[in-house]
């Protein structure tokens, strides 16, 4: 027998290694590349000046929970890497992963074989479920690594806490949407649909944090956006919030709670 | 003794004209049955139904006794499947597929994957992507042999096999009833299942059409038997013998259709000089098309 086909989450795991070593290899690139040009950020306060004179409306979309001050070690991370590229390189990790784990083996048909072994429907996706997890905490470590190393190599002064707590928020927003692209998939075995609709509520859900600030009409919205959650608390200089961190987590299982319920019932596509 | 299978007023609707309808069948224990029918009649609907794949709309389907939806896993544990349209994980080989699903099923070993692997000449270690469809098929046959499973439930099993590995299949299929195992298989031509069945069902449109043995189906089928004069015989020469019939005549080759026994004919053909005689076995694709047109016939 073949240790990493022992189950239906280790054959999961098995299936994204490839993969995995390569979204390792583009995580740790970025961050080795924007870490490295800190120095020359450092000392250069005219770069704050710039940043300062943005048009209000791509403020929202540059900060990372606090105030911008481009040029502090915690500012330039949150500019750089989480106000935008961590949680795009994530999500997309995370919603392709979801859209596949169901959807991507009904449609290319051997879900049939699959679920003709004596396992329930509940528990290939929760395993599934789990795998997806697995993987994107996995991405996080790697991220969270390679902002740790990188930092300490050019001095860039933000603490082992708040550079996991701002990871860890990522993750977590991360898992919310490649649940929701899990349970889409499950419940209509459409991989498209389940990528195309997760990803145009994340892209609406971002912009709606980003400008919400702005728009008095939409301005009470704000919170309904996840990407509140993942910043607001400004984890790179504060850490997390307890509150926040519940409601994304919240998500994940309210969504994940609802994958075996619209999986269970439903004709499987021939 | 429950009946292995027995679909119970099986309904599945989809669109005006796919699914099935109000299916009524028993398969028993210890028995090849061949669930027959042309493309898109239901068969393959019936059996993801059998598989819990798919839910009926009404009725039910009960295997081993047990119902589909209730205790779907249990009924799986001790069914071997082969999908209609087969497909497998391209990435792994044939190994390691077998491997997970034996670890699925918690199988202690797989030297029984091993043995039918070797029965069929299958190579199990270049990567599925690379197998032709008929390997692939012998892929689908081992996962679902594999485990010695009490019920095989298999959709067009010998599609895509060459002849000689259809003797295989038709081999386990024999040595799996002879176990006390029950196999229930599809295909949409009859001559596939008739030398391996013991009983048949016809579908057609959703519905059932037919149920009965090969053997008594073999009863109504007629001989046919062409008969080479050396002098054309006159026309009225074989009328009036019990079971015969004159199919056609082209000069001095007659070719009749025989009812029952063989007799009458001989003695009518002893009064003339025979060239050549040859008889063709009962053709059971001819009954099976007659069925379908009487069948017509009944329903307008």
């Amino acid at each position: 027998m073949i240790a990493m086909l022992h189950s239906v989450l280790l054959k999961s795991l098995r299936d994204v290694r490839r993969a995995f070593v390569w979204w390792s290899v583009g995580l740790a690139g970025l961050v080795a590349l924007m870490v490295s040009v800190y120095p020359s950020v450092r000392d250069n306060t005219s770069l704050n000046k710039l940043v300062n004179d943005y048009p209000e409306a791509l403020k929202g979309f540059v900060a990372f929970g606090g105030e911008i001050d481009y040029v502090s070690p915690a500012g330039y991370l949150g500019s750089e890497l989480f106000s935008l590229m961590v949680p795009l390189l994530l999500l997309i990790a995370a919603i392709g992963a979801g859209a596949r784990a169901i959807a991507g083996e009904e449609e290319r048909g051997t879900l049939d074989l699959l679920l003709a072994n004596p396992i329930s429907r509940r528990r290939v996706a929760l395993e599934k479920l789990a795998a997806l997890v697995a993987e994107i905490v996995a991405l996080g470590l790697v991220l969270f690594t390679a902002l740790e190393i990188g930092s300490r190599a050019v001095a860039l002064d933000v603490s082992t806490w708040h550079l996991a707590a701002a990871t860890a928020s990522a993750v977590l927003l991360a898992l919310s949407y490649g649940a929701l692209a899990f349970l889409i998939g499950a419940a209509t075995g459409r991989r498209g649909k389940a990528t195309g609709i997760t990803a145009a509520l994340a892209v609406a859900a971002y912009v709606l944090n980003g400008l919400a600030p702005l728009v008095g009409a939409i301005e009470p919205l704000q919170k309904a956006s996840p990407f509140y959650y993942y910043a607001a608390s400004d984890p790179l200089r504060e850490g997390l919030a307890a509150g926040h961190v519940g409601v994304l987590i919240g998500i994940f299982v309210v969504v994940a709670v609802l994958v075996p319920l619209a999986f269970d019932r439903r004709d499987l596509a021939a | 003794m429950t009946d292995v299978v027995s679909l119970q007023g099986l309904t599945k609707s989809y669109g005006p004209a796919r699914g099935v309808v109000d299916l009524d069948l028993t398969v028993r224990s210890g028995e090849v049955f061949g669930f027959l029918g042309p493309n898109g009649a239901g068969k393959t609907t019936t059996i993801r139904t059998m598989l819990d794949l798919i839910r009926p709309t009404s009725g039910r389907a009960l295997i081993f006794g047990l119902d589909t939806r209730a205790d779907g896993v249990a009924i799986r544990s001790r069914i071997g499947y082969l999908p209609g349209d087969l497909r497998l994980y391209e990435q792994l080989t044939p190994r390691e597929l077998l491997s997970y699903f034996g670890a699925l099923r918690h199988m202690p070993t797989l030297a029984e994957a091993g043995r039918l692997a070797a029965r069929f000449d299958l190579e199990l270690d270049r990567p599925v992507a690379a197998l032709s469809r008929g390997n692939r098929q012998k892929v689908g046959l081992v996962q679902a042999f594999m485990h010695r499973p009490q019920l095989l439930v298999l959709d067009e099993p010998t599609s895509g096999l060459d002849p000689l590995v259809q003797q295989t299949f038709y081999e386990l299929a024999r040595e799996a009833v002879a176990d006390g195992r029950t196999v229930f298989l599809s295909s949409h031509v009859l001559s596939e299942v008739q030398h391996v069945a013991d009983r048949v069902a016809l579908v057609r449109d959703g519905r059932l059409v037919l149920v009965d043995s090969v053997e008594n189906l073999r009863a109504r089928a007629f001989t046919r038997v062409e008969v080479t004069f050396a002098v054309p015989p006159p026309e009225d020469a074989f009328e009036g013998l019990p079971g015969v019939r004159v199919l056609t005549r082209r000069g001095d080759v007659v070719l009749f259709t025989l009812g029952g026994e063989v007799d009458p004919l001989l003695k009518a053909l002893a009064r003339h000089r025979v060239i050549a005689l040859d008889s063709h076995e009962a053709d059971l694709e001819d009954v099976f098309l007659s069925l379908y047109r009487s069948d017509d016939r009944h329903a307008a």
